[in-house]
């Protein structure tokens, strides 16, 4: 039954429509990184204006105020980011916690993924493929550690951390991201490894391979995209956790999304600054969405729904 | 009705289930309710009550 | 005990899978395969699990670590009990709920139902649609303080433009009768999506062929909607339903950044509100108390999700 042209415009036009209103503040985002701080905060609102990387320079370095001598003894010969931060009247200072702080969410957010999926795909192959008593249970048991409350699991995590000396470091952050994406990949993982035909194992087992070389010759391949976009749900999710992060980081491994809510200017919040923090950390996560968009469901389902 | 009442006699898996769950539902309106304190006081141990009752029957056979 | 779990699965696996032609057993392997996973969390979740509910009986603090640490039975749970603003916060979470599952369903669900219609480019308009779901809670709820900015906000100047009241004259954040709505938008424009997913594929799982014998029947469209469309969709939307529930029931990041709670203590979610009680305060006896009901909570709300799960996975 294949709805008429009519019904097929009318339907295009409102989810057009949702779809643009959706996109607004996101492209507000990327829009006001490039705006001077005066323009951020015009009122209207401005949607022409002239692009700057003002914001963009402000939120990777620390700057003071420095006198017109000052000023102009250094104008000779800077380059253009140091030129744009003259324009402001101040001297650049050094480098902001911004680059230190991505660096953190980029080692923290792979380190986990990769041991995520070291440990999730093992699991998810003995559960998929050997009979384990319980094996409901345990699954159960799995996914209900990733819907509790991260505050409440926070506590005791923090006294424990505490008495290991793993509070702020990158290993215990590893750790803890780790214990939360299991759940996720290995019900996912799982669901992958279900759909291949067992046969292809056993054909590999008579012809003398051992279990290990069937897993990793056979089924490891096979499952290559589900343990792809498994592992990107997995990052995104490491990426853009904060609860845990606020509270069990503070220094050496704070991780992007504490730190860009406290980015503030010389005057008042510096908002294309935290625009462009905000941009460049967003980002990354939309490519990854479009990459991912015909496994997104399954993502997150837990794999129950994958069509 | 009848199927249900059977199946609960008969420690079937389906209808305690059912019995469990409602009584989390239950217990979890009762913490949220804004009209009664003694509601939200003994919410708790309904949810406790519905939960622990929620693993032991979906042991029972289907 | 595990191990002897694992050992009888491998004696349970059937004969032609447990072949063993050389190297490691199926049995060792299951094992190998598993205890990581498994000693992980036991490490990460079970033993502060146990922890937590150990606190729960005691008066520990961690900013007093010299205090004698006393055994107090059930009084952290009937303090916490009979507590009218941990009451409160409840009540507030109730109504974030409430409303955010709500809207969410019924504009998640109507565009579902739009893009099942196939119109051209409808790809690339779903995937537009889902972008928000995807990025850090906490950055976009930072961003959202400056839309919902009073004058300068986006937000503001967009209700201004369409209803003519003065945008510098209402703060979405500021205003003790706004904040709550200002938490449902911002949530309702982040996780619209996820329901709508969930609803598509719902609507996508119905085969064609029944809607021909309605045809065949002559059944009305609207007859056919409410008799077909409705029904298999439902185990969907229950789904959707119970996921947005638990996850807006601990909700955290977003709000946080938002409104961090205020004005007062009106948007002052459960998570919130244990966070003041267990990271700020440091009781943390009274906040362990605290953080087993709500384990207790969402794990009664889970184990009925996994049971959803389960039905739909069966379509």
């Amino acid at each position: 039954m294949e709805p008429s042209g009519r019904t097929k415009w009318v339907a295009s036009i409102l989810v057009v429509g949702y779809a643009l209103i959706t996109i607004i503040p996101l492209l507000w985002i990327i829009a006001t990184g490039f705006k001077s701080p005066s323009d951020a905060i015009a009122y209207p609102p401005k949607v022409v204006f002239d692009p700057t990387l003002e914001g963009y320079v402000n939120l990777f370095t620390e700057r003071t105020r420095a006198t017109e001598e000052t000023l102009a003894q250094v104008s000779e010969g800077a380059t253009w980011y140091e030129a744009i931060v003259h324009d402001q009247g101040m001297v650049i200072a050094g480098p902001s916690r911004y680059g230190e702080r991505f660096m953190n969410s980029v080692i923290i957010g792979f380190g986990s993924t990769a041991l995520c999926m070291i440990l999730g795909t093992a699991a998810a192959y003995a559960f998929s493929r050997f009979r384990v008593p319980l094996k409901d249970d345990l699954l159960f048991f799995i996914l209900s550690t990733r819907m509790m409350p991260p505050i409440a699991v926070a506590i005791p995590i923090f006294l424990m951390f505490r008495s290991l000396g793993l509070n702020d470091t990158h290993l215990g952050m590893i750790l803890l991201y780790t214990a939360v994406n299991l759940s996720l990949s290995v019900w996912l993982l799982k669901g992958f490894i279900d759909e291949i035909p067992i046969e292809y194992e056993e054909a590999a087992l008579i012809d003398g391979y051992t279990r290990f070389q069937a897993f990793y010759k056979v089924v490891l391949p096979q499952a290559a995209t589900g343990i792809a976009s498994t592992a990107i749900f997995c990052l995104i999710f490491a990426w853009n956790e904060y609860a845990f992060a606020v509270l069990l980081t503070s220094g050496t491994a704070q991780t992007a999304p504490p730190f860009i809510p406290t980015i503030i200017g010389v005057s008042g919040k510096d908002w294309p600054a935290v625009a462009a923090g905000a941009t460049v950390f967003l980002v990354p996560v939309m490519v990854f969405t479009i990459l991912l968009r015909k496994h997104l469901l399954r993502g997150i389902t837990f794999g129950a729904v994958r069509k | 009705m009848n199927a249900f009442i059977r199946g609960l006699l008969d420690i079937r898996r389906g209808p305690w289930e059912m019995v469990a769950s409602v009584l989390i539902g239950v217990g979890v309106l009762m913490l949220m309710q804004p009209f009664w304190m003694t509601l939200y006081t003994y919410s708790f141990i309904v949810i406790l009550v519905g939960t622990v009752m929620f693993l032991t029957v979906s042991h029972f056979p289907e | 005990m595990i191990q002897s779990q694992i050992s009888k699965a491998a004696e349970a696996t059937p004969e032609p899978v447990a072949r063993r032609i050389r190297g490691l057993s199926d049995r060792s392997i299951a094992w190998i395969f598993v205890a990581p996973t498994i000693f992980l969390l036991l490490a990460v979740n079970i033993y502060p699990l146990l922890r937590t509910i150990w606190l729960s009986f005691t008066n520990y603090r961690v900013n007093r670590p010299n205090n004698d640490v006393d055994w107090v039975g059930l009084r952290n749970y009937e303090r916490i009990l009979s507590d009218p603003d941990i009451w409160n916060t409840m009540q507030a979470t109730a109504h974030f709920l409430f409303w955010t599952i709500l809207i969410q369903v019924l504009i998640g669900f109507t565009l579902a139902y739009l893009i099942n219609k196939k119109f051209k480019g409808n790809n690339l308009w779903t995937t537009i649609i889902v972008l928000p779901m995807m990025l850090s809670p906490a950055v976009v709820g930072n961003f959202w303080t400056f839309l919902y900015q009073p004058q300068i906000g986006l937000f503001n100047y967009a209700v201004g433009f369409l209803t003519g009241t003065d945008p510098a004259s209402f703060s979405m954040i500021g205003d003790v009768n706004l904040a709550p709505w200002a938490i449902v938008i911002a949530d309702t424009w982040m996780w619209t999506p996820f329901v709508m997913l969930i609803c598509l594929a719902g609507l996508r799982s119905i085969p064609e062929s029944l809607y021909e014998a309605a045809e065949c029947d002559r059944a009305s469209h609207w007859r056919q909607f409410w008799t077909i469309t409705v029904p298999m969709v439902l185990p969907f939307l229950m789904l959707a339903v119970l996921f947005r529930g638990i996850e807006n029931f601990k909700m955290f990041d977003l709000v946080v950044q938002l409104t961090g709670g205020g004005p007062g203590s009106v948007t002052e979610l459960t998570s919130i509100n244990l966070k003041r009680e267990a990271f700020e305060k440091w009781r943390t006896g009274y906040s362990s108390a605290y953080a087993v009901i709500l384990f207790v909570t969402v794990f009664g709300l889970a184990s009925i999700y996994v049971k959803a799960l389960n039905k739909v996975k069966q379509r």
